[in-house]
């Protein structure tokens, strides 16, 4: 039996960001959301009975807010502070230029890879899903925790409710 | 759906399905459809079968057979000095763009 390579592992991104940012300088580590106790609510009804939503950090593009092609550098200018909100039976345009994803070994030109709503539907179509909710949401990533959990945690959950979703895909980048 | 799993189980979720891909693919493999419907077909599993909080599943898809991608983010030891500065100045931008909108807060 032969083992997989050492660095064969999932990467470290806590590690390898908190050197980074010391190398470039940066003193000040910093400290990812961390909890001790943590929720959990069974389903309530089978999945082809429930509605569920889909929550994206993917940005809608912004035309005049710089390069958000695929493989762009990091844009910060294309980041958005407030959640949003969009049809699930549209064909949005949504892109990741405002995040920190692998831009070596992520192309970013199939948005599927970050925002499954065509393979959602398909699962609703199967009967695998009983339905999403009439609408998708997009958190910000904006780098403020306060402003998460207090403000855009409850926006996301206070739309999720108005929807009626039974079961919440969370899907980050 | 995530692919940086020590990030997520550092904060802790109901329930976690983890592909070991590069950043940008939680929902799976660019241009294929079968590795996208496999990656939904598993967290919709886990949402129906978890048993408790802090359930991680991670997906059996490989990126690739070479492993050798996961050297590459943020590896302080592939780095030039000359890089690292060139970098720092990238951040400062970022940090930059960031401060001045009016409604970050």
């Amino acid at each position: 039996m032969k083992f997989a390579p050492e660095h064969d592992v999932p990467i470290p991104y806590m590690q390898r960001t908190r050197d980074y940012y010391r190398a470039l300088g940066f003193e000040t580590p910093y400290h990812w959301a961390h909890y001790d106790e943590v929720p959990f609510t069974p389903l309530a009804r089978p999945l082809a009975q429930s509605r569920l939503a889909l929550i994206t950090t993917a940005a809608p593009y912004q035309p005049g807010a710089g390069n958000q092609e695929p493989g762009a550098p990091y844009n910060a200018a294309a980041k958005f502070y407030t959640v949003y909100t969009d049809s699930t039976d549209s064909e949005p345009d949504l892109r990741i230029s405002h995040v920190g994803y692998d831009r070596k070994h992520t192309h970013a030109r199939d948005l599927n890879t970050w925002f499954p709503l065509a393979r959602l539907r398909e699962a609703v179509k199967a009967g695998r899903l009983g339905a999403l909710t009439p609408r998708f949401y997009g958190s910000p990533t904006n780098r403020s925790q306060r402003v998460t959990l207090e403000r855009d945690a409850p926006e996301l959950l206070a739309r999720c409710r108005v929807d009626a979703a039974d079961v919440a895909l969370i899907v980050p980048t | 759906m995530g692919a940086a799993k020590d990030i997520v189980e550092h904060c802790g979720v109901p329930r976690f399905v983890f592909s070991d891909f590069p950043l940008g693919n939680s929902a799976g493999k660019p241009f294929d459809v079968e590795s996208q419907a496999a990656t939904l077909e598993l967290a919709l599993r886990v949402l129906e079968s978890a048993p408790a909080p802090r359930t991680t599943v991670q997906s059996p898809q490989r990126w690739s057979e070479d492993a050798s991608w996961k050297l590459d983010y943020h590896n302080l030891a592939k780095m030039t000095s000359a890089e690292i500065a060139e970098h720092r100045k990238e951040f400062e931008a970022v940090k930059a763009v960031i401060a001045s909108k009016p409604d970050r807060k």
